[in-house]
């Protein structure tokens, strides 16, 4: 049988990610060709839902108020393979359709933090017990393949240790508590650190800007190398908390 | 042992060549190196010639200095036009986040909310500027009046 494929989006805690997360899938719609193949479910509180939500998405999920309900959400995809992508994203480009050859033979698909894209990125380079690192994956859209079960427990285990370090009742010795706020922190720790995770198959976008192309980057500087960006992150130029109207 | 050496990128202040920039790298007698930038002026104050000013002519060669001159013109030029490049690129995306929250101002509109007229809202999404995202409002409320008075009859 065939796998199935759909987009998940999440939007809790605030209703501007709501507001965007409703923009997102209608602008994938926009883009996917054929529309009707384009499957998307929406992942929010009960609270925000209403008729755009409940026309644009064919799944929805109440989350709750989490700050990092998206990684409950990624665990929950009704999908074999499944595209997260932020909220606070747009779709601008119909090659959203090829997104599903990205997933290859890998189990999971990420876009990168790379050291020439460093000048936007808060908080990456962090001291361990052994040494310094620095964090190589990001988490704003995650490519994954849910018919496998590798990648059901890793996405369980993602979601539960971030809820973990986020309210304290784990946190590995010698890391600074600055990074608790990050899910890439959790990321890194499963797929660095994690035994039964060493074999995952970790991959990463073909020309991954325009996966993921944040808007806070200089196009001058940086840029995709094979064509138009697919989906453009809004993320450090909006106002999350001021409501919009 | 002490080393005394004038680097070769000095360049000329300006066309006169009155006034020189240069860095005199000095290593000490157990190997700790140190570099210090100098102005050094063609001729003391009382008019008589700057020996150290002769020495870096004397040690680098004035083709050289000229040489590193013009590279730096051309350098600095394309310096300049690349911070003008990218600030123009950061305004581009400055105003792309403003266009982006005043469609999701747009969308809030309680007709352009309701609006099911998938089309237009794709082209207000996919709007360039204000102007248009203006414009293509008001088709999405006239299409609301239009499906209003249509259900009406």
């Amino acid at each position: 049988m065939e796998k199935t494929k759909g987009f998940i989006i999440v939007s809790s805690k605030k209703r501007n990610f709501y507001l965007y997360s409703i923009n997102l899938a209608e602008s994938l719609r926009d883009y996917y060709e054929p529309e009707d193949e384009c499957k998307i479910c929406l992942v929010t509180e009960e609270r925000f839902l209403d008729d755009r939500g409940r026309d644009v998405a064919d799944d929805i999920l109440f989350c709750d108020d989490h700050y990092r309900a998206k990684l409950w959400g990624m665990a929950k995809s009704p999908y074999d393979i499944t595209m997260y992508i932020d909220a606070d994203m747009e779709c601008q480009h119909e090659d959203i359709i090829k997104v599903w050859d990205e997933m290859k033979d890998h189990d999971v698909v990420f876009t990168a933090l790379t050291d020439d894209r460093d000048y936007i990125y808060a908080e990456r380079d962090f001291d361990t017990p052994e040494g310094k690192s620095k964090f190589t994956l990001c988490g704003a859209v995650c490519l994954y393949d849910m018919s496998k079960p590798i990648v059901r427990e890793f996405m369980d285990d993602w979601w539960d240790l971030t809820y973990r370090q986020m309210n304290d009742t784990w946190w590995p010795e010698g890391y600074a508590d600055s990074l608790k706020s990050w899910d890439q922190f959790s990321l890194w720790w499963l797929t660095e650190k994690e035994e039964k995770y060493k074999d995952l198959k970790v991959g990463i976008f073909d020309d991954d800007l325009r996966w993921n192309y944040y808007n806070a980057l200089n196009w001058a500087r940086t840029k995709p190398e094979n064509g138009p960006v697919i989906l453009r992150h809004f993320s450090a130029g909006l106002n999350k908390d001021t409501p919009i109207v | 042992m002490s080393r005394k050496q004038w680097m070769d990128n000095a360049f000329w202040e300006n066309e006169d060549k009155k006034k020189l920039n240069c860095i005199l790298e000095l290593e000490d007698d157990v190997g700790r190196v140190t570099s210090q930038q100098m102005l050094l002026h063609r001729h003391d104050k009382d008019g008589s010639e700057n020996e150290l000013f002769n020495e870096v002519i004397n040690d680098i060669g004035e083709e050289i200095i000229d040489k590193s001159t013009e590279d730096r013109v051309v350098r600095k030029k394309a310096e300049v036009e690349e911070e003008s490049i990218r600030d123009e690129e950061h305004n581009k995306a400055r105003k792309l986040e403003k266009l982006f929250n005043y469609k999701m101002e747009a969308f809030e509109v309680e007709d352009i909310k309701n609006c099911k007229n998938r089309k237009l809202k794709a082209k207000l999404r996919r709007a360039k500027s204000k102007i248009e995202v203006d414009l293509y409002s008001i088709m999405i409320l006239q299409d609301q009046l239009e499906a209003e008075t249509n259900g009406k009859d």
